[in-house]
């Protein structure tokens, strides 16, 4: 009798921890992260505009465009692709809340994988927010996983075969948006989205895009640009530029790997007239030996294992006291993109793209980030939009 | 108190508690689970070292429990359904069939019958990454051969095991490869060759020297020892369900851009189908759906808290503890430390050791010069091996379940295992620190 009160009592406590939890996941699955976009942008397309593929899925994200009506160059942002990596989306919505675009078209994706933002990482521990203060306030977004939610796309198969090239991945890989380009319009989530995003690249006649990215210190592919062939001027003059002139730590320039199939930096260049470029920038909060995990870390950037395999040699990005700071990340990724475009401008002048309104690198690093975040409460109604 | 200390005492919070609930006499699954929350609650209550650290609600601490508690969801529905297929086969008399079958016509040809049986075993680990998923579709029917064939009971189950072992380790699909490559965002490509040269070499001296020596099979008396098939099977009729499965598995990856994506549970389910359609007897479908899963509670229920301790393991920093402590260690002695780390760690933290200690490992090995690619390789031959050790032993636990083992499992089926594992860790462990060697004659 005593086990039988016993195993109903803990068939309580589960299903209390489950309702709890399950209240919590959705929670985060169902937030709206509120944008309150620049007085000059000029119009908010949805992904599905360009491509059926992903109508009526959690994927089909907004497409903020910033017209100025004067011919010149078109570019797309990207953010959102690993929404572990939060620096990514932020930068991209600190465009998204500032531009005014004088010559030429700019296009912002703040979420391309919107479906991996709505659950974290199992195993990683992850907070399910981040939080930035701004002077009206404190913003929150919510922090994802890398690869897409399985309750948007499940199972997985046993292997990832991409498509077109064949090449074997992780099965987990086909829920990875940045192993997915270019994309196939029957096949699952994150295939169709990439797919959806190309036919936006197609459609719209993009120059050039930049995707915006995190990278562990332990990996070789860090504070870098990493370039599709036809960019490597381009970005070998954006990362000496600012190496030498800007950054305190150099930023890198790579040459996107051929064989390395279904990045963005492979595939849009070589499925599309755009030149294709990625960001990466440190984020101690990936690396796999990182100690107490949190919200803390995730927005100091500091953390004393990462610093402690340093002394060891083991990194490929510098770490001290004063860490990886969010407010960094974000000035580097919003720098490198002004300048990669400014120097596109002077390379390709019939893609020119003049803008205003962006913070420069030490305003981001004095002000802090949130001083160019408008406040979604105050803005215009008609400005405020929801990814 | 540094965060070193901090995360250094959640360890030794987790092991002082598992321990004292194991002499509680506390089952596996439970002691693992009160240490996990245990090891939340010292990461409550201490010091967490110098730097600023954000509060942790109580409500996001049980979320964190429940989310840890799914990390290997689709693993535990793959026991279930692979499971459920085979018991309904068995129940069916499809293996006894087969079995009979296999011994008339090999029953005076030792070699040849143990390649074949090397070669069933290999198959179903190869194509679906899973050593559990080999011993629970094709364990049982492998070692009612060996019975018959003279092999003793300890050497049965660990040739069981090292073959599912080696199983999981062969290309084309290896998890923990894949993984810890995709982790490092290196493609998962030129891993066939040093997979399949170490999964093979271990697999077949595994079963050579477990089971290469024995009497001849005198057919008559192993005929009427074993159980007999219901009237009504044909070869075609026992091949079916598992035609089922091996079409469903390739067609995935012979039309990958075509055909819709499956999922292995669904396959299982599939093939299940076939087994009932093709069955000349009724199997009872709810009992052996039932008993099915009573039987795989045990495995299942360990699969899920360990994804829990993962978790509080990441929450508190005692992961990247371990997970530094091995790559800060000297070349010299990872080297002569690797094959016990890998297999222990394997033992503890299951497929989730390969981003753990794989991509750091990849990224060391790769500054350091060797050749990445073998280097994995070889870690991913030898994570495998340990799936018999505590706290899961989730491979070893599953052989000794189908094959019905009663004797010691330390004394008996580890103890038959320990030359083939180590000859399997040696090769590996030779494969890693001359990797760049073995590249060029793989042409890698």
């Amino acid at each position: 009798m005593k086990l039988k009160w016993a195993k109903i009592a803990v068939l309580l406590v589960m299903a209390a921890c489950a309702a709890v939890a399950g209240f919590l996941f959705h929670e985060q699955r169902v937030y709206r992260e509120a944008v309150a976009a620049s007085p000059h942008l000029t119009q908010v397309k949805k992904l599905s505009d360009y491509s059926p593929a992903i109508k009526g899925t959690v994927n089909d994200c907004n497409v903020y465009v910033f017209d100025s009506g004067v011919p010149g160059g078109t570019a797309l942002l990207i953010g959102g692709t690993h929404a572990e990596e939060p620096v990514a989306l932020v930068s991209a919505l600190v465009f998204t809340e500032n531009l005014k675009v004088t010559q030429g078209r700019v296009f912002v994706i703040h979420r391309v994988n919107t479906s991996a933002s709505t659950n974290t990482r199992l195993g990683e521990a992850y907070p399910r927010f981040f939080h930035v203060e701004a002077p009206w306030g404190v913003q929150k977004w919510r922090m994802g996983d890398r690869v897409a939610n399985p309750l948007d796309s499940w199972p997985d198969p046993e292997v990832y075969i991409h498509y077109p090239s064949g090449q074997n991945l992780a099965y987990m890989d086909i829920r990875n948006l940045n192993r997915n380009w270019p994309g196939k319009a029957d096949g699952l989530l994150t295939e169709r989205t990439t797919f959806a995003a190309m036919e936006l690249i197609r459609q719209e006649g993009v120059d050039l895009t930049i995707d915006f990215h995190e990278a562990e210190l332990e990996y070789p592919v860090e504070n870098t640009i990493v370039a599709h062939e036809r960019g490597n001027e381009v970005a070998a003059m954006t990362s000496m530029m600012l190496t030498s002139q800007t950054f305190r730590v150099p930023i890198g320039m790579e040459f996107s790997p051929k064989a390395l199939h279904g990045l963005s930096h492979r595939e849009v260049g070589d499925h599309s007239d755009a030149v294709s470029y990625l960001f990466e920038v440190a984020e101690p909060m990936l690396d796999r030996i990182r100690g107490i995990t949190d919200e803390e870390l995730l927005m100091s950037g500091k953390d004393r294992f990462v610093m402690k395999a340093g002394e060891h040699n083991l990194l490929y990005a510098p770490i001290d006291e004063s860490g990886w700071p969010f407010d960094l990340r974000i000035a580097r990724h919003v720098t490198t993109a002004q300048t990669l475009i400014q120097v596109n401008n002077m390379l390709h002048p019939d893609q020119a793209i003049l803008m205003e309104g962006i913070p420069s690198y030490q305003d981001i690093l004095d002000q802090g980030t949130g001083a160019f975040l408008r406040d979604p409460a105050a803005a215009p109604p008609e400005q405020v939009y929801y990814d | 108190m540094t965060m070193f200390t901090h995360s250094l005492l959640i360890l030794v919070v987790i092991a002082a508690v598992f321990a004292l609930a194991k002499k509680l006499k506390l089952m596996t699954e439970l002691a693992m689970l009160l240490s996990a929350v245990a090891a939340v609650v010292a990461h409550l209550l201490l010091p967490k070292g110098a730097d600023p650290r954000s509060p942790l609600p109580f409500l996001e601490i049980i979320r964190h429990l429940v989310e840890g508690s799914m990390t290997y969801l689709d693993v535990c529905l793959i026991f279930l359904s692979a499971t459920f297929f085979m018991t309904l086969y068995k129940e069916a008399g499809g293996v006894a069939f087969i079995v009979r079958g296999i011994v008339k016509a090999f029953h005076a040809r030792r070699f040849v019958c143990l390649l074949l049986l090397t070669f069933i075993m290999l198959v179903p680990g190869a194509i679906t990454g899973s050593g559990a998923t080999t011993v629970l579709t094709v364990g049982a029917l492998v070692g009612a051969v060996l019975k018959v064939m003279g092999v003793s009971e300890n050497r049965r189950v660990a040739l069981v095991f090292l073959l599912a072992a080696m199983s999981a380790a062969c290309p084309p699909i290896n998890l923990w490869a894949m993984m810890a490559a995709a982790g490092a965002n290196m493609p998962y490509v030129g891993f066939e060759a040093p997979l399949a040269l170490l999964a093979i070499a271990g697999a077949l001296f595994s079963t050579y020297y477990l089971a290469g020596r024995g009497k001849p099979v005198d057919l008559e008396k192993a005929l009427a020892e074993l159980p007999e098939a219901p009237a009504g099977w044909r070869g075609w009729k026992a091949a079916l369900p598992f035609l089922v499965l091996i079409l469903l598995v390739a067609a995935g990856r012979i039309w990958p851009f075509s055909f819709p994506v499956v999922g292995l549970p669904l396959v299982f389910m599939l093939s299940s189908l076939a087994t009932v359609l093709v069955s000349p007897v009724k199997p009872k479908v709810f009992q052996v759906a039932a008993t099915t899963v009573k039987n795989l509670l045990g495995l299942v229920g360990i699969m899920i808290v360990v994804g829990v301790l993962n978790q509080v393991m990441t929450l508190t920093g005692a992961r990247g503890l371990l997970s530094l402590a091995v790559v800060t260690l000297p070349i010299a002695v990872l080297f002569a430390t690797l094959w016990l780390i890998l297999p222990v760690s394997e033992g503890v933290l299951q497929y989730a050791v390969a981003p753990l200690f794989g991509v750091p490992l990849i990224m060391l090995f790769n500054m350091l010069g060797f050749n990445p690619v073998v280097s994995l390789s070889a870690w991913a031959v030898m994570w495998p091996v340990g799936d018999c050790l505590p706290p899961t032993a989730i491979v070893g636990r599953a052989a000794v379940m189908e094959l019905d083992y009663k004797g010691s499992y330390y004394g008996g089926f580890i103890r038959a295992a320990l030359v083939p594992m180590l000859f399997i860790l040696a090769i590996s462990t030779a494969a890693m620190i001359f990797s760049n060697d073995l590249a060029g004659l793989l042409g890698g």
